[in-house]
């Protein structure tokens, strides 16, 4: 009796500091799970404590300044929190890393990915549950060090400069978020542990959202770690199409071409691109090719569409 | 009048409605984008660009209705992608957001823990 008393009281403890942490709060102990890390720690990153829900403004400004990114901790806020719900929701901790001109590279699921971003001197932003599932508590931290002899993890979490964290514990609040983290790239910059499919899928969000410069220089890097990928060139020579280097954007695409298996949009592109230099006539034959091969009535529809828009600048242009 | 037509019709006159709010577009009109050759190698036909035109349209007027800024809401939408616009549509409320404390929940807990306490279960036992 009076050890199960204990033992409630002890659990009501714990729930109350869970309860009144806001963001930051002990998690639950967990069994052992997982591997342990090599052993580093990156005590420059710096720390800004979180006001109350604000776990992911103060996260993600940690991680941008660590990239080197002046802003400030309102500015960040007014990007990514949401009032009504209080908190952040990934997808706008993505974008608000793109609107600041930087690649969020979203890690492969395991811990060697993020000590392997630590080694090369990056911290990682994270999304914890650090309650259960029927009960979650969704809190943003960072990762800024492992310590594999006593089984630890060292992040900046809410209030907390340093909070170390055992191992296990931070794997086991991890994986129910699916194991969510990314690192903060500056364009230019490749992942510890590059994912060429990953690694698309940032500079892509890039560049479709306007950051044209920044994907140029992240698709050229991606160019370098996989030489002649389809995707990479077509990537690159959009970019050097938006900013107006038509020449270049033309020999990407041809080069591109040059393979039997390259998609027939490329040469949708290509069309777009020799137009764009007063070449229309050449344009219409690469819109004319492509259409005899094109099956995909989605495609098609691209196709006559760019057709049209080349058809009427001749007309414009022998007016 | 032609489905295809009507479609560009539409996506046209959106897509001036939304530059008029100060939105611009990645590249031509009729160049297509990195993010659209990954999805067409994915098979993922089920996105379309009028379709994420409109999405960012919504997804802006939920986030004011969320108690965002307006001023503010131009650059948070503005820097989502397609993917992300369809994936937040209608869902605000659903996403997962960090930060977020726990609710009723928490009521429930406490109602157990006074169980514990009074004798009624015995549910934090280790078994």
């Amino acid at each position: 009796m009076v050890d199960s008393s204990k033992r409630a009281a002890h659990a009501s403890a714990l729930f109350v500091l869970w309860f009144l942490a806001g963001c930051s709060t002990i998690p639950p102990a967990v069994s052992n799970y997982g591997a342990a890390p090599s052993s580093l720690e990156l005590v420059d990153t710096p720390f800004y404590s979180q006001q109350q829900f604000q776990c992911g403004p103060a996260a993600l400004m940690t991680v941008l300044t660590a990239s080197g990114v002046a802003t400030t901790l309102d500015a960040v806020s007014r990007q990514v929190f949401l009032p009504a719900r209080q908190g952040s929701l990934q997808s706008e901790m993505l974008a608000a890393s793109r609107a600041a001109e930087r690649v969020p590279y979203v890690l492969a699921p395991k811990l060697s990915s993020i000590t392997a971003e630590l080694a090369t001197g990056r911290p990682v932003l994270v999304l914890q549950n650090l309650g259960v599932s029927w009960a979650p508590r969704w809190h943003y931290a960072v990762v800024v060090g492992a310590d594999a002899e006593n089984g630890t993890i060292i992040l900046r979490s809410g209030t907390d400069a340093r909070r170390v964290m055992r191992t296990a514990v931070f794997l086991r609040t991890w994986k129910r978020s699916n194991f969510w983290a990314i690192s903060i790239l500056r364009p230019g910059e490749l992942p510890a542990d590059p994912d060429r499919g990953r690694y698309i899928e940032a500079v892509a969000g890039l560049e479709q959202t306007g950051h044209v410069q920044a994907a140029r220089e992240a698709w050229q890097a991606g160019l370098q770690q996989w030489p002649n990928d389809a995707v990479l060139l077509f990537g690159m020579a959009n970019a050097e199409y938006a900013l107006g280097n038509f020449s270049a954007a033309e020999r990407l695409f041809l080069a591109m071409l040059r393979n039997d298996e390259a998609p027939l949009i490329a040469r949708n592109n290509l069309a777009m691109t020799l137009a764009a230099q007063g070449r229309n006539e050449d344009a219409l034959k690469e819109i004319d090719a492509a259409l005899n091969l094109a099956t995909d009535p989605m495609l098609v529809d691209e196709l006559l569409d760019t057709q049209s828009i080349i058809l009427s600048a001749r007309t414009g242009a022998s007016n | 009048m032609h489905s295809s037509m009507l479609r560009n019709f539409v996506l046209r006159l959106v897509s001036l409605s939304l530059l008029s709010l100060g939105f611009a577009h990645t590249s031509g009109a009729a160049m297509i984008s990195t993010q659209q050759l990954v999805q067409s190698e994915a098979r993922d036909a089920s996105l379309t660009r009028v379709d994420a035109i409109l999405a960012r349209d919504d997804v802006a007027r939920q986030l004011v209705a969320f108690g965002v800024d307006p001023q503010a809401v131009q650059l948070r939408v503005g820097n989502m992608t397609d993917t992300e616009l369809l994936a937040l549509e209608g869902k605000l409320d659903k996403q997962v957001a960090g930060g977020s404390a726990v609710g009723i929940i928490g009521a429930v807990f406490l109602v157990l823990i006074i169980l514990e306490v009074v004798g009624i279960t015995d549910i934090f036992k280790k078994v």
